[in-house]
């Protein structure tokens, strides 16, 4: 079946962005990713979905080698981006995790004002000449974040100060203000209310023009809101990958069925 | 049937909506078979009770789609849930309208009781909606069953239906040349076998719905269709 929504933004044929071959993932000897191959597309919404500790974090976190920051844990197998080796050694990991950015489950802001939070990235990736030029993209970054609004008066208050909901999309601020060409989101919006949450689904949607962006959620919901195509993991493997269409209304795999119904499986 | 689900009262929604389904099924099959043998019997009560007793098919229908939207609303169902409440309400709009086909051959009776009968044409009328009936029994088991065969099964059997008011459609005609004091009586008749046939029909979309709720797709290729008959007094172009 064809996603019927992809007519709604007008979005020309999509590309492979990211592909993964053969990916193992070992937190010492517990086996975490299993033998899981994928095409991501550019220009898509990627929703992960599947049980707690099925490996959605760990996998999402392959993409733009976040892994290398966690002891003990050891990556197989080969992922690309744009058809380019992201393990291959040359790959400097700060400049491809401003190309991938990330946002995470919890948020996390730096220690430092708003502004700060959001013009940090841009300033080492030297993408303003001047401060006018910073305060565009803070204010831009900002309003993307749908918090523009909240804090346009006190941007020079800690980020930390800000109430859960409102740091999480500060940090969607700070991810997107960088303009990476693929953003991670891992569970953006389980700290947030109904109208952030809707904020930030536009948001991703707003992203997929340019961007690829994969998102991890618990809300079956929300990923068939905003999402183009769906990854179900059980176990840490990728049972089924497939039109988000057709996994919420026609599932192959009797797990991904009973997952996504809310069945005793 | 399917796993239960975590939340056991999803499972007593889901349940709940297709007893009703198949309580306002059992009407309909009732509204059938009472029509036919109204007919044959020449029983106007009963031609009567029918007419009357589709206000309650009616008010299934309603409350019915009024069940399957709250459940959309409520449980955002997925997958073989939303299969489920997707049929159930186009199966619903399919049994109102065999219902309502029923109550017009009643109301075709009671005219017809008070004209002088067309020999054999009363039990040939009763078998015809006979077949329909078990078809649609049939449709219902394979529904209940998540049958997909049996469906398959009654889809075909439609053509039976076909050929059947086909049959009738030319006897009628021969009536009606022989003798035009039978026109008004063979007019009757032959509307009630065209509603006869028109249950085939929403009889067969059933069916239809069992098989999308079972495989997930609807079944694409059209049913055979035979005879032209019924087409020959139509104008050409
Ligand atoms: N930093 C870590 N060190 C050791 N083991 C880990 C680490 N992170 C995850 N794991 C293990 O890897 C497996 C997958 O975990 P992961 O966090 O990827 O799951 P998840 O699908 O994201 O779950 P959730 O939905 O609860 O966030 C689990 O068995 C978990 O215990
Ligand atoms: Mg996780």
């Amino acid at each position: 079946m064809n996603d019927m929504r992809i007519v709604e933004r007008d979005v020309e044929t999509r590309e492979i962005k990211i592909r993964g071959d053969k990916v193992q993932v070992f937190y010492g000897d517990n086996h975490a990713i299993k033998d899981v191959d994928i095409e991501i597309q550019d220009k898509t919404v990627t929703a992960f979905i599947g049980p707690s500790g099925c490996g959605k974090s760990t996998f999402l976190r392959c993409l733009n080698r976040m892994n290398d920051t966690i002891e003990g844990c050891r990556v197989e197998g080969e992922i690309t981006l744009d058809e380019e080796d992201i393990y291959n050694k040359q790959v400097d990991p700060v400049q491809l995790r401003a190309k991938v950015g990330m946002v995470f489950q919890k948020p996390n802001p730096f220690p430092k004002s708003i502004y700060d939070n959001v013009a940090y990235g841009p300033r080492i990736h030297g993408l303003a000449s001047n401060k006018a030029d910073l305060d565009v993209i803070v204010e831009k970054s900002l309003r993307r974040g749908a918090i523009w609004d909240e804090v346009k008066d006190r941007l020079d208050a800690p980020g930390t100060g800000l109430s859960g909901g409102q740091q999480q999309r500060l940090c969607i601020a700070r991810a997107v203000a960088t303009e990476p060409e693929v953003l991670l989101m891992d569970e953006p919006c389980s700290a947030l209310d109904p109208i952030a949450t809707a904020q930030v689904e536009e948001l991703i949607d707003e992203l997929r023009t340019n961007y690829s962006v994969v998102i991890v959620t618990h809300s079956m919901q929300q990923a068939a809101r905003v999402s183009q195509k769906t990854a179900f993991f059980h176990l840490g493997n990728l049972v089924e990958y497939n039109e988000t269409g057709e996994i919420f209304t026609n599932p192959k795999d009797p797990r991904t069925e009973s997952y996504i119904t809310g069945r005793i499986g | 049937m399917s796993k239960p689900h975590i939340t056991s009262a999803y499972d007593r929604d889901l349940e709940a909506v297709q007893a009703h389904l198949m309580k306002m099924g059992g009407l309909v099959e009732a509204a059938i078979i009472d029509a036919a043998n109204s007919l044959e019997t020449r029983d106007e009560d009963l031609a009567e009770q029918v007419r009357r007793n589709d206000r309650q098919i009616d008010e299934m229908e309603t409350r019915v789609n009024e069940e399957a939207a709250r459940l959309i609303a409520l449980r955002a169902p997925t997958a073989v849930d939303l299969r489920t409440v997707l049929t159930v309400m186009k199966i619903s709009n399919n049994l109102e309208r065999v219902g309502d086909y029923a109550k017009n051959m009643a109301k075709r009776t009671s005219v017809l009781v008070h004209m002088t009968p067309i020999e054999g044409s009363a039990s040939d009328i009763r078998r015809m909606a006979k077949s329909v009936e078990l078809m649609l029994k049939d449709a219902l088991d394979a529904y209940i069953q998540r049958d997909g065969a049996l469906a398959e099964d009654v889809r075909l059997r439609d053509r039976e239906v076909d050929q059947m008011y086909n049959a009738l459609f030319r006897q009628f005609l021969t009536y009606m040349m022989e003798d035009p004091r039978h026109i008004t009586g063979c007019m009757h008749l032959h509307f009630i076998a065209k509603n006869i046939e028109r249950m085939g029909d929403h009889v067969t979309s059933i069916a239809e719905q069992v098989i999308y709720l079972v495989t997930g797709e609807m079944p694409d290729d059209a049913r055979p269709k035979g005879d032209k008959t019924p087409y020959m007094a139509e104008p050409r172009g």
